[in-house]
């Protein structure tokens, strides 16, 4: 690789690198606005690494249930994926995922630019 | 794309078995690979009621993650003719599989439902069945609701005894509303005077102010039924009689669905 190369790859490389920590800051900015608008003392008391099983389907708010049945259902997704499911826009999943994922509810990876949420059936118990 | 269908109801009695089973086998009567599963693991029925005692593996054994499920399916197609594939999958009846299984904690049901919505991989587009159809536990037992969570329709088995009636009404709005259900119910054990008296339309009308759900079908009170004693499959062995017509109507509707 020639240095005019190497040059030219390093400004690249630094700017994806700013383009995924800005998409990590807008998850948590989004977790945070859907924290007020659902009033965050229902989100904080419930501890992390919970099961997600009917029970707790059922008890959970309706915008949340909508959003964990889908992961349930499709098993390990995108928010992108769960947006097509529900009908509802990608950055509202997207921050209704990672407040499940807050809760304890759903684990999240990240390969690449893309994160996936899943539900982690055999880390627990 | 095959259907996922769970027979439920408030309580015990109403008839989930005997709609479950006759429904699945005119589905297969009709020419559709069928599956029916008992997920009733607190009073397990249908070895009894189908007449198998040994199976490789029980569907137990498939929730608990120590088989797949193809080790679990029994084929009866021999015992409705032919006509289709009737297979099924059985809860261990045995007082001990009975107590582990009302033994299971959250983390263990979580897995569990993880497991019955597999089946949609698995049993539907893996190995072609069209249908499965689930036989459930009365109430809100976690075995139930899995398999309503799991399901594409509800068929909801109701009498019209009173507190069954109040109790299948708050299950609606408050169980199979919340899962965003597409729930049908079934008038069980209707006084056949009375449902002739009040005609169709009339009965439709009522369940509709009831329950707000469509009404998928209306079985009088057959005395023929309670003397087959549960010992055989209805629709199979009286082809010709009324029960046997209803069911071809219900399971037409369900196709349709």
């Amino acid at each position: 690789m020639s240095n005019q190369e190497l040059l030219g790859k390093k400004p690249l490389q630094i700017l994806e690198k700013i383009r995924e920590n800005l998409e990590k800051l807008n998850e948590k900015m989004e977790v945070m606005i859907e924290l007020q608008k659902h009033r965050r003392k229902d989100i904080q008391t419930i501890p992390t690494d919970a099961p997600l099983d009917v029970m707790t389907l059922l008890s959970m708010p309706d915008h949340l249930r909508k959003t964990a049945m889908t992961v349930c259902r499709l098993g390990r997704a995108t928010a992108d994926e769960i947006a097509q499911q529900t009908h509802r826009a990608r950055a509202v999943e997207s921050a209704y995922l990672n407040q499940l994922v807050v809760m304890g509810y759903l684990k999240k990876e990240r390969h690449g630019r893309k994160a996936y949420f899943y539900v982690d059936k055999e880390g627990q118990g | 794309m095959g259907k996922m269908v769970a027979v439920h109801s408030y309580k015990g009695g109403t008839g989930k078995t005997l709609l479950s089973t006759n429904i699945a086998v005119t589905l297969a009567k009709h020419g559709r690979k069928v599956c029916l599963m008992d997920l009733d693991f607190r009073a397990p029925s249908l070895s009894t009621l189908l007449n198998v005692s040994k199976t490789e593996c029980w569907l137990n054994d498939y929730l608990n993650g120590v088989c797949e499920i193809d080790k679990t399916l029994i084929d009866l197609s021999g015992r409705i003719g032919n006509q289709g594939k009737f297979f099924v999958s059985l809860a261990n009846p045995s007082v001990e599989a009975i107590r582990d299984m009302s033994a299971k904690d959250r983390k263990w049901e979580m897995r569990a439902l993880g497991r019955i919505l597999s089946l949609r991989n698995s049993l539907l587009n893996d190995m072609g069945f069209d249908y499965i159809i689930f036989d459930t536990s009365p109430g809100l037992q976690y075995s139930s609701i899995n398999a309503i969570v799991s399901a594409d329709i509800v068929v909801v088995a109701t009498t019209l005894d009173n507190s069954d009636v109040e109790g299948t009404k708050r299950m609606l709005r408050d169980l199979y509303d919340l899962f965003e259900k597409k729930t049908e119910l079934v008038l069980n054990k209707i006084m056949y005077d009375d449902s002739l008296r009040a005609g169709k339309e009339k009965l439709q009308s009522l369940v509709k102010d009831t329950y707000e759900v469509p009404l998928l079908g209306v079985i009088p009170c057959f005395c023929d039924i309670s003397r087959a004693e549960g010992k055989i499959i209805f629709v199979h062995e009286k082809p010709d009689h009324p029960f046997t017509k209803i069911l071809d109507e219900i399971a037409a509707k369900i196709e349709k669905t």
